[in-house]
């Protein structure tokens, strides 16, 4: 254990015995932390999760919406980042938390459960925080039961709400049946209680102005040990965000009737700045990639708008739009189901409203 | 290709009722439903009459997942503007063993598979036969998909448009006016809420029929069944009638315009829709009846177009569960004698000669003439319920003598030549 | 190849579910094999067909083996089921105990599971059996590539944003995604082999578990109260006609629901 003395601020390094990897050491926030006890904390964690060293705006959710929870408690938000190349990462932290763990190592370039595990677990049990959170992201997915099951902790998995209690126990909701129902989960006594929660469910807070203070862990990693290895990735055509990710989607249906009249759907997406969606029928067919189905046997999504055009609304469908803020829908059929599981109806011919609704919104857009 | 003994295609009433006789009999029995689950394909208005069934299935009904007992029969006859409703009640009805029952298929059917399932009988769902499997004229199995099984027999169950009947060349072609169409919703109720607006009992139930205006002037009618904890509200209308009419009607507002009713409005008030289905009615009676045997095939249900519409009920489901307690019978002599052709199976037509079932159909072989009667669904309903509507009216004139109110209606309406007509031809009923 | 398929029954997507009580769900009684895991069977079975080897499924389930019997329907060649009263109110972590400790003495080579159940949508069995096993796992995969068993393998898994190509070494855990396979649909005479088949019944006791490891004492997460979903208010359906309904659309989007 090293003391660094700058200035009347300490930072503490921890030398981890094993491969000893370059550190770096970089003081930026200038609140102390001295004595720093190891015991149980009531500590909020965030994993933050990023991509090719950028930090995904789910993670920003999560904290944000940590500093509202640390509110009852009085509790310190902390980021966990792991990757490689992360100073531009960390920057974009800072104001969000009190800490930040940072792992910064080639190994961590691209996510494996084995090496993030391996390298979160030991830092987790030193410091016991109360709550661990992560974005229900296919990462979020892998990791957090994995990591859950290795800490002997409980997990609730991709929620639409958190909520505390007085006494710093979480409750988290989650959709179960595909959405049909929601349950209020509580945790044991195990430390942390980990949930990973969908995409769009907090805002991004751009007002907490937090300082944080970060904290270099070194990696335990032993390449060769590792058994899983990532050889690539085959990235999506377009430079769309994920539809669980985005913010508008616009989704076409069976009703769009041949898959050139996408073209139609994706020309409002770029006006909207939205991503596309669709639904069972359509990937069926094979008009359109998987990855863009909405419904039971594909995503959920969480967008603030969602349009649909051309969809019957049949159940597992609609399941997969329960969350989103406002709905829109436009059919042929006026006893279409998906009017009830819409905010705003028309009952039209989407070949002439879609076209019709992008110039609209252009002209909006501009003034 | 491997073999079993008996494969009945389709697993609703017949089919099962079929599987039910065998379950004892020692064969490799196996039931091929092409949906998710026994029932979830089947539809009835409905109410089962038990009366006939305790001869052919005497220990089923301890158990059955019944609805309530019908102990109040109501006809109901519907003008433009009112209607008159006539309501039988009998102690007879009220009594163990009770006649009739309510029903809800998708919980009986359901139930009755399984316990066909529990005695050995194979119910296999999803699975869709294609052909049959012919060698010469002698069925010898089915294909299901890719899948051929042999069999000593096939029991065809497969319902109204019976492909397998076609398939064995039994069935002639299928004309409109043997067929009806009917369309219901089930509708969530309390169940005293039930009993409260129905004057009924606690379990008991009420079956009532509707004629009249509400068809349009086409062949059909209404019904409305008191289930334990919801109504079955629906209508029935001749295909035939239907396609005649111009501009064509679309089903959904025959049934809304139904609701919209008060005398309808007011028994369905709170209520909340919980099922919507449909189903073809064979209405042909004894003049669509296929041929019901063959070598290695035996048609039961409504696949052998055993449907009856007697005008105050319409008859399936007897006849569906009678039907298929006899072909397994039939199968089980012919296992004895090892032999499934054509003249050993043609004791199958002889038992439902002499069953209920072919006595009725014959009995009521004219009332699919008397249905053609356009009159039946708009005039005389709606000159009834005018008539009491005249007879029970005091206003402001004076009151006339009530043997003039009712000769004048009479005269007005009934003396007429189509209607003396119609009286000639109502005899057959 | 030894190969284990973890299935679990699930109500239909089809099946009503409401909320009874704060504590209690009413679930009609229609349920299916969960349509990921049929994926997982397809995978086991194909696998068996390039390599040779055993299938067998295995469920913890103190009720319903209907699941099980699919998986010998489509061709599995033995089924497990693990059962006991303790195990009734168990969360997902339990369950993984259970199933880790029946696998954890069998020479298995590979095991599969679906994403995710269609019941508790959660995702947790998969990944808490790999890693109380020691194995590496990769979850919704949507390709498998196995040369040679004994090296590694290849595999493609769904990610934000494309398709993931990793490498991993066997024995190892794979969560299945719709898209790496077309599920057969069993045969007449293989559902009613599946029928027959005797099940065999494994307890806690067996597995050297007690009733400390499963139930809702040993459980680390909890259902405190269930609720409905959010009802939407009704529908707004614009009345006007073309293109007026359009621009009335773009105005309710801009100024009451404020999305743009």
């Amino acid at each position: 254990m090293k003391f660094t003395i700058l200035d009347c601020q300490f930072s503490i390094d921890f030398l981890k015995p094993g491969i000893l990897k370059n550190y770096k050491l970089e003081i930026v926030n200038r609140k102390s932390q001295i004595g720093e006890e190891h015991i149980m904390s009531n500590e909020i964690w965030v994993f933050a999760e990023q991509q090719e060293g950028k930090v995904r705006k789910v993670a920003f959710e999560l904290l944000s919406a940590g500093a509202e929870l640390s509110k009852k408690t009085g509790s310190q938000v902390a980021a966990i980042l792991l990757g490689s190349g992360l100073q531009e990462a960390v920057k974009s932290l800072i104001p969000f938390a009190d800490k930040i763990y940072l792992m910064d190592d080639p190994a961590f370039a691209s996510y494996t459960s084995d090496a993030y595990l391996i390298n979160m677990a030991p830092l987790i049990k030193e410091h016991q925080p109360s709550i661990l959170l992560g974005g229900a992201t296919s990462t979020g997915k892998d990791l957090f039961p994995r990591l859950a099951t290795h800490l002997q902790t409980g997990y609730a998995p991709d929620c639409t709400g958190l909520a505390m209690k007085e006494n710093g126990k979480l409750v988290a909701k989650r959709p179960l049946y595909g959405g049909k129902v929601f349950a209020e989960m509580t945790f044991s006594e195990a430390r942390p209680q980990m949930a990973t929660v969908r995409n769009n469910t907090f805002l991004v807070n751009q007002n907490i102005n937090k300082s944080a203070q970060v904290i270099s862990i070194s990696s335990h990693t032993d390449p060769s040990s590792l058994k899983k290895k990532v050889l690539g990735l085959e990235k999506a055509a377009g430079t769309k965000l994920d539809i669980t990710e985005a913010e508008i989607v616009v989704a076409g249906g069976r009703g769009i009737k041949a898959p050139e009249n996408f073209k139609m759907i994706e020309e409002l997406s770029d006006v909207l700045n939205a991503s596309v969606g669709t639904t069972r029928a359509t990937v069926d067919e094979g008009w359109r990639d998987q990855k863009d189905q909405i419904g039971k046997s594909g995503k959920n999504i969480s967008a603030k708008l969602y349009m649909a055009f051309g969809i019957s609304g049949a159940i597992h469908h609609v399941l997969g739009i329960g969350t989103c803020k406002t709905v829109v829908a436009v059919d042929t059929d006026p006893n279409a189901l998906i009017f009830n599981y819409a905010d705003y109806g028309i009952v039209g011919d989407l070949f002439q409203i879609v076209p019709a609704l992008t110039e609209e919104l252009k002209k909006a857009m501009k003034e | 290709m491997e073999k079993v003994d008996v494969i009945i295609v389709g697993g609703g009433l017949a089919g099962l009722s079929c599987a039910y006789e065998l379950a004892d009999s020692g064969m490799t029995v196996i039931v091929l439903e092409r949906g998710d689950f026994s029932g979830s394909k089947n539809v009835t208005g409905g109410r089962i009459y038990l009366s006939p069934l305790r001869n052919y299935l005497p220990d089923l009904w301890k158990e059955a997942p019944l609805e309530r007992h019908v102990t109040k029969e109501f006809i109901t006859l519907l003008g433009e503007t009112n209607s008159a409703t006539f309501e039988l009640y009998s102690n007879r009805f009220n009594r163990e063993p009770y006649p009739s029952y309510t029903i809800l298929r998708a919980k009986f059917d359901r139930w009755l598979a399984d316990l066909v399932s529990e005695k050995g009988v194979f119910v296999i769902p999803q699975k869709n036969v294609n052909d049959l499997i012919k060698e010469g004229d002698k069925v010898i199995g089915i294909k299901a998909e890719d899948e051929e099984i042999g069999a000593d027999c096939v029991v065809a169950a497969d319902g109204i448009l019976s492909f397998m009947a076609e398939k064995a060349g039994l069935r002639q072609p299928f004309q409109p006016q043997h067929f009806a169409l009917g369309f219901k919703e089930v509708i969530a109720l309390d169940p005293k809420t039930i009993e409260d607006r129905f004057r009924l009992g606690e379990k008991e139930g009420a079956a009532q029929l509707f004629v009249g205006t509400l068809t349009k002037g086409i062949m059909g009618g209404g019904f409305l069944y008191t289930n334990q904890e919801s109504l079955s509200l629906g209508m029935v209308v001749g295909i035939h009638s239907l396609n005649q009419r111009e501009p064509r009607e679309e089903i959904y507002k025959f049934l809304d315009g139904f609701k919209e009713r008060p005398e309808i409005k007011n028994l369905i008030k709170g209520g909340e829709v919980v099922e919507y289905s449909a189903h073809l009615i064979s209405e042909g009676g004894i003049h669509i009846k296929p041929k019901v045997y063959g070598d290695g095939i035996l048609v039961t249900g409504d696949a052998a177009g055993l449907g009856l519409n007697m005008l105050v009920t319409v008859r399936g489901m007897e006849y569906a569960m009678a039907s298929g307690v006899l072909a397994g019978r039939t199968i089980k002599m012919a296992k004895e004698k090892n032999d499934f052709s054509a003249s050993t199976l043609s004791h199958y037509e002889k038992l439902l000669n002499e069953s209920f079932i072919m006595n009725e159909m014959n009995n009521f072989k004219n009332t699919l003439s008397i249905l053609e009667n356009e009159r039946l669904f708009s005039k005389y309903p709606q000159v009834i319920s005018d008539l009491f509507e005249k007879v029970m009216r005091v206003d402001e004139h004076p009151k006339e003598s009530l043997y003039k109110t009712i000769f004048q209606g009479l005269k007005g309406s009934f003396l007429s030549l189509d209607t003396f007509k119609d009286w000639l031809k109502f005899r057959k009923i | 190849m030894e190969i284990y398929i973890l299935v679990k029954q699930v109500p239909d997507p089809e099946a009503i579910v409401k909320v009874k009580s704060d504590s209690e769900l009413e679930i009609e009684n229609k349920y299916f094999t969960n349509f990921f895991d049929e994926i997982a069977i397809e995978a086991g079975l194909k696998l068996r067909e390039k390599f040779g080897g055993k299938v067998t499924v295995l469920t913890v389930d103190n009720k319903k083996v209907d699941a099980l019997r699919r998986g010998i329907a489509m061709g599995a060649d033995d089924a497990i089921q693990i059962t006991d009263p303790a195990l009734e109110g168990s969360d997902q972590f339990a369950i993984a105990k259970a199933l880790a400790a029946y696998l954890k003495d069998k020479p298995f080579g590979l095991i599969l599971a679906g994403r995710q159940a269609m019941d508790d949508d959660a995702g947790i069995v998969g990944p808490a059996v790999a890693e109380l096993l020691g194995i590496p796992h990769v979850n919704t995969i949507i390709g498998l590539e196995i040369n040679d068993p004994k090296k590694e393998v290849k595999v493609i898994r769904e990610v934000e944003g494309g398709k993931e190509i990793l490498s991993c070494s066997l024995p190892a855990l794979f969560t299945c995604q719709k898209g790496l396979n077309n599920p057969r649909i069993p045969q007449v005479m293989n559902v009613m082999k599946a029928m027959k088949t005797q099940i065999k019944k494994i307890d806690l006791a067996a597995l050297g578990l007690s009733v400390a490891d499963a139930g809702s004492q040993a459980a680390k997460i909890k259902v405190q109260k269930y609720l409905s979903p959010p009802k939407r208010p009704p529908v707004k359906m614009i009345k006007e006609d073309f293109p007026e309904n359009v621009k009335a659309l773009v105005k309710l989007l801009r100024e009451e629901a404020k999305v743009i």
